[in-house]
C-alpha cells in the first residue's frame, strides 16, 4: 500500500513537473534559447498567486487565468525587443543574456518580497480524499489535473492551431516557413510568450504545494532542464514523459534514500540518460 | 508578348560580399510557362530566392502585376500571388502531408471552406497525396515529396508559381507525370517559372526559355527556336 501511495505522490509531482518543463522545452527546441529566466517566471507566478490570495482573496486557481495573459505579454515583448536581437548568436550567448535578465528579476524579487519563505495556505483547506488506504490531498490532485490540462492545451495549440503549425514549421525549417509567409520574428516572440505563459501559469499551482521564495527559481529551472534531457527536447509528450518519470523517481528516491537525496538522484538519472540515450526517451523526431 | 505578369529589369543581387546576379532582365506573361536553364552555379536559385524575397535585391526592379516587389519579403510576395517551391522541396518533414499543405495556405484569409476546397483540388491533381495525407512528409518518396512541395506552393493560391529544380533526382516516369500535372494546372490559368537542369525536359514543358550563365541571361527565346540553336545543342543537349 505504501508503494501505491508513493506512486500517487510521484504522479502528482510529475504532472506539475511536466507543466514546468513543457514551456522551457518549447523555447529551447524552437528558438534554441536556454531560457534561464524560466525558473524565476515560475516564482513570480507563485507570488502573484500568494499576494492575490492574501491581499485580495483571489483563489490561486483563478490566478492562473490572470497570470497566463500577463506572462504571455511579458514573454512576447521580451523576445521582440531584446532576445530577437541575438537570436542568431550561438546558444551560450543567449544563455548569458537570459542569465543576466534572470539575475535582475531574482534580485528584484528579493528586494520587493525579501528572501522569506512564504506559504500559501488555503482557508478553509480543500480537504483530503481517501481511497482505501490512499491519502490524497484534494488541492494537490486539482493542481496536478490543472497542470496536465495546461500541458495538454499547449499540445493542442501546437498540433491543431494555425499559430501552432507555424511555430512547428519554424522549428523544422525556418526558411521554408518564411516562404509560406510566416513572419519568423513574430513566431519567435509568440513561442517565447507561450513559454513564459506556461511558467507563469504553473507558478500558482506550485505555490499551493511548495513554499515560495525568490531563491527557488534555480531549483525549478534545474528540474525543467533534467526533464528536457529525459524526455527529449522540444516536444510536449517528451516533457510529459520526462516530468512524470522524474516525479516518480524522486518520490521513490525519497523513500529509499531519504528526501535529502531526491535531487541527487534526479541528476544521477540525468547522467545515466545522457550516457545511454542522449536523444531522450522519446527522441527529437516527434514533437508538438 | 501580351500582358507581362512578372517583369524583371536590371536585377542584381547576391549574398554578403558575393554578387551573383549581374543585371537580369526577364519576363513571364500571364498564362505562360517559362523555363530557366543553365549549369550549376549560374545563379538560377539565387534569382528565384531574390524574386520571392528570401534575399534582398541590390538594384533593379521586380514588377509583379501591378505590385512592385523589388524590395519585398516573402510574405508580401506571396500575398501578391507569387509562390516559390524551393530547391530540395524543403518540406516540414515530421509534419503530416495535410499539415504541410495547410502551411502553404498560412496567409490566406478567405476562410476554411475555400482552403478545404483547394485541399481537395490538390488531392485531385496529386491523388497519391490523398492516400498519404496523414503520413509524415519526410517518409514520402522523392517524387511524392516534390508533388507535396508543389501542392504546398499551390495552396497559397498563387498566380505565378516558381519551381526550383523540378526534376532533380527523380525517375523519368515521375518527371513525365509531374509535367502532365503542371500542364493541367497551366490550362486552369496558372503561370509558371520553372528552373530545370534537364534542358530537353525544360524545352518540352515551356513555351519560352531563358538560358542563364554566370549571373546573366545569355540567351532567350521560344523553346522551338532554342531547341534548334546550335550553341544550345552543343552546350546542353548533346548529340540528339
Amino acid at each position: 500500500m505504501l508503494f501505491l501511495q508513493i506512486l500517487a505522490n510521484g504522479l502528482v509531482l510529475g504532472g506539475l513537473y511536466a507543466c514546468i518543463a513543457a514551456g522551457f522545452s518549447l523555447v529551447w527546441g524552437v528558438l534554441n534559447v536556454i531560457n534561464i529566466l524560466h525558473g524565476s517566471f515560475i516564482v513570480l507566478g507563485g507570488y502573484l498567486a500568494f499576494f492575490g490570495y492574501t491581499q485580495y482573496g483571489i483563489h490561486p486557481f483563478v490566478s492562473i487565468a490572470i497570470a497566463a495573459p500577463l506572462f504571455f505579454a511579458l514573454g512576447y515583448v521580451l523576445q521582440r525587443t531584446l532576445i530577437n536581437r541575438m537570436i542568431a548568436a550561438p546558444v551560450l550567448l543567449t544563455l548569458t543574456l537570459t542569465f543576466g535578465l534572470d539575475l535582475m528579476l531574482a534580485n528584484g524579487m528579493l528586494a520587493a518580497f525579501t528572501a522569506d519563505f512564504r506559504k500559501l495556505i488555503l482557508d478553509p483547506p480543500l480537504g483530503i480524499l481517501r481511497l482505501g488506504a490512499l491519502v490524497l490531498p484534494i488541492d494537490r490532485i486539482i493542481a496536478m489535473l490543472l497542470a496536465l490540462g495546461l500541458t495538454g492545451l499547449l499540445y493542442l495549440t501546437l498540433s491543431r492551431s494555425r499559430m501552432g503549425r507555424a511555430i512547428v514549421a519554424v522549428r523544422m525549417d525556418r526558411e521554408a516557413a518564411a516562404l509560406m509567409g510566416v513572419n519568423v520574428k513574430h513566431v519567435y516572440a509568440l513561442t517565447f510568450g507561450l513559454g513564459a505563459l506556461m511558467a507563469g501559469a504553473s507558478g500558482p499551482l506550485l505555490a499551493m504545494i511548495f513554499p515560495i521564495s525568490p531563491l527557488t527559481g534555480p531549483v525549478y529551472l534545474g528540474k525543467a532542464f533534467v526533464i528536457c534531457v529525459l524526455g527529449g527536447l522540444g516536444s510536449v509528450p517528451g516533457a510529459m514523459i520526462g516530468g512524470i518519470t522524474l516525479g516518480i523517481v524522486e518520490s521513490f528516491g525519497s523513500l529509499w534514500f531519504g528526501p535529502e537525496h531526491a535531487t541527487t538522484l534526479s541528476f544521477v538519472l540525468l547522467i545515466a540518460i545522457l550516457l545511454m540515450r542522449p536523444e531522450g526517451l522519446l527522441g527529437r523526431k516527434g514533437y508538438a | 508578348m501580351t500582358q507581362a505578369l512578372l517583369r524583371v529589369q536590371g536585377l542584381t543581387g547576391g549574398y554578403g560580399d558575393v554578387q551573383v546576379l549581374w543585371g537580369l532582365d526577364l519576363e513571364v506573361a500571364r498564362g505562360e510557362i517559362v523555363c530557366l536553364v543553365g549549369s550549376n552555379g549560374a545563379g538560377k536559385t539565387t534569382l528565384m530566392r531574390t524574386l520571392s524575397g528570401l534575399i534582398p535585391a541590390r538594384a533593379g526592379h521586380i514588377q509583379f502585376g501591378d505590385v512592385d516587389l523589388s524590395y519585398a519579403n516573402p510574405e508580401r510576395a506571396l500575398r501578391a500571388g507569387l509562390a516559390h517551391v524551393p530547391e530540395g522541396r524543403r518540406l516540414f518533414s515530421a509534419m503530416s502531408v495535410r499539415d504541410n499543405l495547410l502551411m502553404g495556405a498560412y496567409l490566406r484569409e478567405d476562410g476554411v471552406g475555400a482552403i478545404n476546397a483547394d485541399l481537395e483540388r490538390m488531392y485531385v491533381h496529386f491523388p497519391i497525396l490523398k492516400q498519404r495525407h496523414h503520413q509524415a512528409a519526410g517518409t514520402l518518396s522523392g517524387g511524392e515529396q516534390q508533388m507535396c512541395a508543389i501542392a504546398r506552393g499551390l495552396m497559397g493560391a498563387p498566380r505565378l508559381l516558381l519551381i526550383d529544380e523540378l526534376s532533380l533526382g527523380l525517375a523519368p516516369a515521375i518527371i513525365e507525370q509531374l509535367c502532365d500535372t503542371l500542364r493541367g494546372l497551366h490550362r486552369e490559368g496558372l503561370s509558371l517559372l520553372v528552373v530545370e537542369q534537364d534542358v530537353a525536359t525544360a524545352l518540352e514543358l515551356a513555351s519560352r526559355a531563358y538560358v542563364m550563365d554566370t549571373g546573366r541571361i545569355t540567351r532567350h527565346g521560344q523553346s522551338d527556336t532554342l531547341r534548334h540553336d546550335p550553341a544550345i545543342r552543343e552546350a546542353y543537349l548533346g548529340a540528339l
